[in-house]
């Protein structure tokens, strides 16, 4: 019985200890969680990609391009007719191909986030995206934000297949003030847009180290 | 104070040798696997997210925070010997649970893809990255059954800290 006690006691004192241990570990690491916030909030309702074949939509709601206000305001009935107005809008490789090779990129009127996490963006990246990450938004937020803000569509990427962390990023960025109509989810993510051949740019942003023989 | 060992009693007999080997496998083991997950909480978030056990946001942070400490710690006793019987018992709660979530998680996988449990491959958030879901039960069976020796037969070899009745040359074990 003593020696039951005891063990019980050492196994309390051990969970406590440990507990504490991971507690003063995050509160003294740059990269710490913040215990109260929600870090997988309810993105609101998603309108499905377009199927493939489909003709792209690269239309925007935007200030600056006033022409293709009603097209955003009525996307393609393909994508989105049963979906709520409001609705993060995912797109395919097609439409997010389309959007990459549109010159307003080159102005950063069309800006690619990377919502990967730093290892796997060095590793490679869809040419000239910024990183922005969902867990973490202070890093970076400073030169990202105002771009996406002031940018015609924000196009958000994570590795694909069952990653959430662009659906979460697209969402954070939302509350951040851009708005909703001008946020698109690359469902495929990095794997699809690497196996299908298109460019991928290595290292830091604009680095000019490209693995894909040319751009598509 | 009597701290000598006989000679006779410092030889190791196989089953002594094994035990500590088994200690000190099964410390190394969970020192690594929780310094893996300490290392990058994000990760192991997203792992414990994703099993939709633990549904309040709070607690599931709490768990990402706390949990890779907790099984360090663990880890590190086992292989001092201190705190032997609460650190294997704690070690075998934690593996308990572990190897029910896999099973769980894995189980509500192959009943999605309508394919055997055995083929179900995922990153468990245990450390080691993407698993087959029967190697990882696998596994487990044998770190439960790694984590129950200690506790029917606390060795005293190789221990920083033996418990007091043994220091004082008393019978060797139980604790």
């Amino acid at each position: 019985m003593k020696t039951l006690r005891q063990t019980l006691g050492e196994a309390v004192g051990i969970a406590v200890a440990g507990a504490l241990l991971g507690l003063a570990a995050n509160a003294l690491s740059p990269r710490g969680l913040r215990l109260t916030r929600n870090y997988f909030p309810d993105v609101g309702p998603v309108a499905p990609a377009a199927p493939a074949g489909a003709e792209p939509d690269t239309s925007v709601s935007s200030p600056s391009a006033p022409a293709a206000a009603p097209r955003a305001a009525a996307p393609p009935e393909t994508a989105s007719s049963a979906s709520p107005a409001d609705a993060l809008r995912l797109i395919g490789f097609a439409e997010a191909l389309a959007l990459y090779q549109d010159p307003r990129r080159e102005a950063d009127l069309i800006v690619f986030v990377d919502a990967r996490k730093a290892d796997a963006y060095q590793a490679g990246h869809i040419p000239g995206s910024y990183r922005f990450d969902h867990y973490h938004p202070e890093e970076g937020i400073a030169e990202v934000l105002p771009l996406c803000q002031a940018a015609d569509m924000v196009v958000v990427y994570c590795n694909g297949g069952d990653c959430e962390d662009s659906r979460l990023t697209a969402h954070t960025l939302h509350e951040l003030g851009v708005p909703r109509e001008h946020l698109r989810v690359y469902e495929g993510g990095f794997a699809e847009w690497r196996a299908r051949g298109a460019p991928v740019e290595t290292g830091p942003r604009l680095s000019g180290r490209m693995t894909s023989p040319s751009r598509p | 104070m009597n701290t000598r060992v006989s000679p006779a009693s410092s030889r190791w007999t196989l089953g002594q040798a094994a035990l500590v080997a088994a200690r000190l496998f099964l410390g190394a083991a969970f020192l690594y696997l929780g310094a893996v997950k300490a290392l990058d909480p994000v990760d192991f978030l997203k792992q414990i997210h994703a099993y939709e056990i633990l549904r309040a946001p709070g607690l599931v942070n709490l768990t990402a925070v706390t949990l890779p400490w907790i099984e360090m710690l663990c880890g590190l006793l086992l292989i001092l010997g201190v705190a032997l019987r609460g650190a294997a018992l704690v070690t075998l709660l934690l593996l308990l649970v572990f190897t029910s979530a896999v099973a769980h998680r894995g189980a509500a996988l192959a009943a999605a893809g309508r394919v055997p449990l055995c083929v179900i491959k995922f990153d468990c958030g245990c450390g080691s990255g993407e698993v087959f879901v029967c190697h990882k039960l696998a596994e487990n069976s044998v770190l439960i059954g790694l984590a129950l020796l200690p506790l029917g037969w606390p060795d005293q070899r190789l221990r920083l800290r033996r418990p007091r009745r043994a220091r004082k040359g008393g019978p060797a074990s139980p604790e």
